[in-house]
């Protein structure tokens, strides 16, 4: 399952590495919201920051991109949908080749954009460790009273933590089930229900045995505070993201 | 010195299944103690009790003076655990993340906690691999890094429960390997184990336990010939009559 799992952190000593995760995560944001309504020449821009993201980041985008092929092939897909549905709405005969031009221009736009915001969340992940995001959630989190930002940074780790098992789990429950014969069974909703049960009640007391684990080891929701701290390079990081978001704005308009 | 004293231990699950009845035994500091049995004889049961993670119906467990059910934390962070399953006892995105989990808990200073992960993954040997994911360690390197993860807590006793099953040859040598370390740097271990085999030689008292009852203790060597009687195999090299080797050797 090494296709879901490019997003991980890869260590290192660049910029973006020692940047301040609370500064990253508003940077990273900010870029989201600007990409999902920059039109082409934004998006040129973006694209360059990507680049230069990269080129400082020094992480290995060869095999980043190989483990990102499955991402690549869903965008293909969204392109042709969205290239189709747009050419079929009714149009007259002469004017259909500028409307399907329409479509393709729209998917080439979406696929774009997509393609800028998973980068650069890949960026983001792959220069933070785990452990940052979480200290910068509980930090988020605490002017809000009512929410247990420990408890919500914890269950976070947790769940990156179990996706990879829940999947290994799913594979080889899958493999045992076929060489006992699964695929005879041609209806789905019985391969599904046979799949999840036992699926389940393994993840279930996989969680239960992992519990006990954290109990031995003293888990309590009082812990070590780690302390985050910014440098005068995250705020000039953070005021020229804010920069770049204005301009990305006027750019297009 | 006793560190560990068991008076009339005993242990009724909520559904009528008794997992230990009436041990009573104690440990001296920097013993070596395997604990053997068939499968379902309560092994597990018997060790969850000695840092609070199951209470005792009836009996007590002390540690070093203290009963157990008086100061769960101090027992936690005095006994530390290795479970069967490796892989469910991680709980870090990263190696030195999970490491930090105990200290953490205690909440050390993150000098502190940084020290004490970096120690000891170098005793086990992971510390060149501190930024991997978890996951994609071996059986062997999983198992090293559940014991890191102890290790970071400071205990003085180890309880280790069927460490070698799924490991490999090489595993097994090099788990064996870094607990003797541990063993000869003070601390006190305790192995549970149905498979005498691989340990056996390095232990300094054995203890069988049948049905929840601690039917035999004595020195290896005392009562290694009488072992299957409950369920456990004498070791091949004991059968024929010779010494037992260690895996090591
Ligand atoms: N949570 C539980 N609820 C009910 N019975 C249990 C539970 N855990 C263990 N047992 C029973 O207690 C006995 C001792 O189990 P255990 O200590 O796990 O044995 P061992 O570790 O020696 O294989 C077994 O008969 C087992 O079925
Ligand atoms: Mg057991």
């Amino acid at each position: 399952m090494a296709e879901l799992t490019a997003f991980h952190f890869r260590p290192g000593t660049s910029l973006l590495h020692t940047l301040d995760v609370r500064f990253k995560i508003l940077s990273f944001v900010l870029i989201s919201i600007s990409s999902f309504k920059a039109y082409p020449s934004a998006l040129s821009v973006l694209t360059l920051v990507i680049f230069y993201a990269i080129l400082i980041s020094c992480l290995p985008f060869k095999s980043i991109l190989k483990e990102l092929r499955y991402f690549f092939v869903l965008l293909v897909f969204i392109f042709i949908v969205r290239a189709m549905f747009t050419s079929a709405s009714p149009v007259v005969d002469f004017k259909e080749s500028a409307v399907a031009w329409q479509g393709i221009y729209d998917g080439a736009l979406i696929c774009w954009r997509l393609l800028i915001v998973v980068l650069f969340g890949l960026i983001f992940v792959s220069t933070t460790r785990p452990s940052d995001i979480r200290t910068a959630v509980e930090w988020f989190l605490m002017p809000f009273p009512f929410i247990p930002g420990k408890r919500v940074a914890t269950m976070m780790s947790l769940i990156m933590r179990f996706v990879p098992l829940i999947l290994d789990q799913a594979r080889e429950t899958i493999d045992a089930q076929r060489s006992r014969g699964v695929e005879n069974r041609k209806n789905p909703v019985y391969r599904l229900i046979k799949l999840i049960i036992p699926l389940m009640i393994r993840t279930f007391k996989k969680a239960d045995k992992l519990a006990v684990a954290m109990e031995a080891r003293c888990y309590s929701e009082k812990r070590t505070n780690k302390a985050l701290l910014s440098a005068k390079s995250d705020w000039i990081t953070l005021f020229g993201v804010i920069c770049l978001s204005i301009l990305l704005s006027i750019i297009d308009t | 010195m006793n560190i560990i004293e068991v008076t009339n231990l005993s242990h009724r699950f909520s559904d009528g299944t008794i997992g230990i009845e009436g041990i009573t035994l104690s440990i001296q500091e920097g013993e070596f103690v395997v604990i053997a049995g068939r499968n379902g004889s309560g092994k597990t049961t018997f060790l969850r009790h000695l840092n609070g993670l199951l209470l005792p119906d009836t009996g007590a467990v002390r540690l070093g003076g203290v009963s157990v059910s008086r100061d769960i934390p101090r027992a936690r962070q005095m006994v530390g655990m290795v479970f069967q399953d490796a892989d469910s006892q991680i709980v870090g995105e990263t190696v030195f993340d999970d490491v930090a989990f105990g200290p953490e808990n205690l909440c050390l200073n993150e000098c502190e906690v940084k020290r004490r992960v970096i120690k000891s993954l170098e005793v086990v040997d992971l510390i060149d691999i501190a930024d991997q994911r978890p996951h994609l360690l071996s059986g062997g390197e999983k198992r090293r890094l559940a014991v890191a993860g102890i290790l970071a807590m400071e205990p003085r006793i180890l309880v280790f429960d069927e460490p070698f099953s799924d490991l490999d040859y090489p595993g097994v040598r090099q788990l064996l390997h870094q607990t003797l370390l541990l063993h000869k740097a003070g601390h006190t271990i305790l192995i549970a184990t149905h498979d005498l085999e691989k340990v056996i030689a390095h232990a300094d008292r054995l203890l069988i336990i049948s049905d929840g009852k601690v039917v035999m203790d004595n020195a290896p060597e005392m009562i290694i010939k009488d072992v299957e009687a409950f369920g456990v195999r004498e070791p091949c090299a004991s059968r024929l009559g010779m010494e037992i080797e260690s895996w090591l050797n």
